[in-house]
């Protein structure tokens, strides 16, 4: 849900091309064109957008070790597909 | 490329990792719905079964809070203000829903904030919010209670039956009757509480858990990330929403207006420090000490098995009464009626859900 207002601790935001009303006191640096998680009438989390795109980090991992030549798109899709494999998640040796 | 290939992919990932004999638990009522609705456990290898644990808030309310919020409606001054889904479930007595046919003044919201404006628009009724959810809710809740507060409103109180997510995982690992080797930890708890306060699973028993978000795409992931982790640890797949500190803003929320207390836990009993009850400072709007109520001697419905379900010690389907005496149009038991119960879920996607 996207903020399209802010008033005080009270904010517009856009659902599927409605607007609605919730507050955001819990969430105080959140402004306009942020992407909010509104639970209960309050927004409780600005949805990290760079953190959006790396949301699928693993998926991406497997479609880019993926023999086929249609997981490109996929990447792309989700905003990084020219982004490395994380280290983190990388290699398969040492897995249980 | 589709989300269906993506879920395929993660799946055949999944068979390829996952060793045998592996249990990961859900705790969040929400991940019980999308496991279910999505169909994850037949993508799952058969090496890994999925289960649920006490993470529905309306399901692990004990059948004497439940009697004492019905007593609460019963009383003539009162306007009881709750969420949709607390208004079937059965206590020892009838449901809300019943009290309010019988003539009770009982209404749903969808926020707090609408209770506090019921009272301001009524000041000839006494508004109890009955408050029931983790730490996603209780914020919010207290958000609403300085609301009302600022507005000098003293029609407004709250019976908190509020409680936090952590305590109950120790009390179900400390009963040892359900072997987890993983938890999928609840993804909007985790934006208020961040990570830290997980980190007991590891230390303390060296068990992983991965707070996940709530597409199938995000439980399967979470599964992986579970599966790979060389050293039991808490993790995050679900960075988007949720950070490692929490929302700080709605912490000290909560530190400002509530106490950890005991509360009881339908399948758990009393978890010492699990509650969170309304500070001295609040007394004054404390249903629990504004009003006086006999809510009587509680009876659990015969046959019902939702504790052990809380538990993870029965499959839904495992209740002789699943399906057969207890339906959501008809439920028995707590975890029949929330459609964030496991009994409502797998019946409401039966064929799609089953173990």
């Amino acid at each position: 849900m996207r903020i399209t207002a802010v008033d005080g601790s009270r904010a517009t935001i856009a659902v599927e091309g409605l607007e609605q009303e919730c507050s955001v006191m819990l969430v105080p640096t959140a402004g306009v064109g942020d992407y909010v998680l509104v639970h209960a009438g309050f927004a409780i989390s600005i949805l990290d957008e760079a953190e959006a795109q790396e949301t699928y980090d693993l998926l991406r991992e497997i479609s880019a070790f993926d023999e086929r030549d249609d997981a490109a798109p996929d990447a792309a899709e989700h905003g990084g597909a020219d982004r490395a494999p994380d280290d983190d998640h990388a290699g398969g040796d040492d897995r249980r | 490329m589709t989300a269906a290939d993506d879920l395929a992919r993660l799946a055949a990932v999944l068979r390829e990792e996952a060793g045998p004999g592996l249990t990961f638990m859900e705790v969040c009522g929400t991940h019980t719905m999308a496991i279910a609705r999505y169909g994850l456990r037949q993508l799952l290898p058969a090496g890994v079964r999925l289960i649920s644990g006490p993470g529905c808030p309306v399901c692990v309310t004990a059948m004497a809070d439940l009697d004492r919020v019905l007593a609460l409606a019963r009383l003539p001054e009162v306007t009881l203000v709750t969420f949709g889904d607390l208004i079937r479930v059965p206590a020892s007595r009838g449901t809300l829903a019943a009290e309010r046919a019988a003539g009770a003044d009982v209404r749903v919201v969808y926020s707090p904030s609408d209770a506090v404006r019921i009272a301001a628009a009524e000041p000839e009724r006494q508004v109890v919010f009955a408050g029931i959810g983790f730490e996603t809710t209780a914020p919010t809740t207290a958000a609403a209670l300085l609301e009302a507060r600022a507005a000098g409103l003293s029609n407004f109180s709250l019976l908190s039956l509020h409680k936090t997510m952590p305590l109950p995982l120790r009390a179900l690992l400390d009963l040892g009757e359900t072997p987890v080797s993983g938890f999928l930890l609840p993804g909007h708890v985790s934006v208020i509480t961040g990570t830290a306060c997980y980190e007991f699973l590891a230390r303390d028993y060296g068990i992983a858990g991965v707070v996940a978000g709530f597409e199938a795409r995000d439980v399967l992931e979470a599964l992986l990330m579970l599966v790979r982790q060389p050293e039991p640890g808490i993790a995050i797949q679900y960075t988007r929403a949720v950070r490692p500190e929490g929302n700080v803003v709605a912490q000290r929320l909560l530190e400002q207006v509530f106490e950890p207390s005991d509360a009881d836990w339908r399948g758990l009993g009393v978890i010492p420090g699990s509650g969170l009850t309304l500070r001295a400072g609040f007394a004054d709007a404390d249903a629990a000490r504004r009003f006086t109520v006999d809510p009587g001697p509680t009876l659990e419905p015969p046959g019902c098995r939702c504790g052990e379900v809380l538990r993870g010690v029965t499959d839904p389907a495992g209740c002789a009464l699943f399906g057969a005496r207890c339906t959501p149009e008809d439920p028995v038991g707590a975890c029949m009626v929330s459609s964030e119960g496991a009994c409502a879920a797998r019946y409401r996607y039966r064929g799609l859900d089953d173990a």
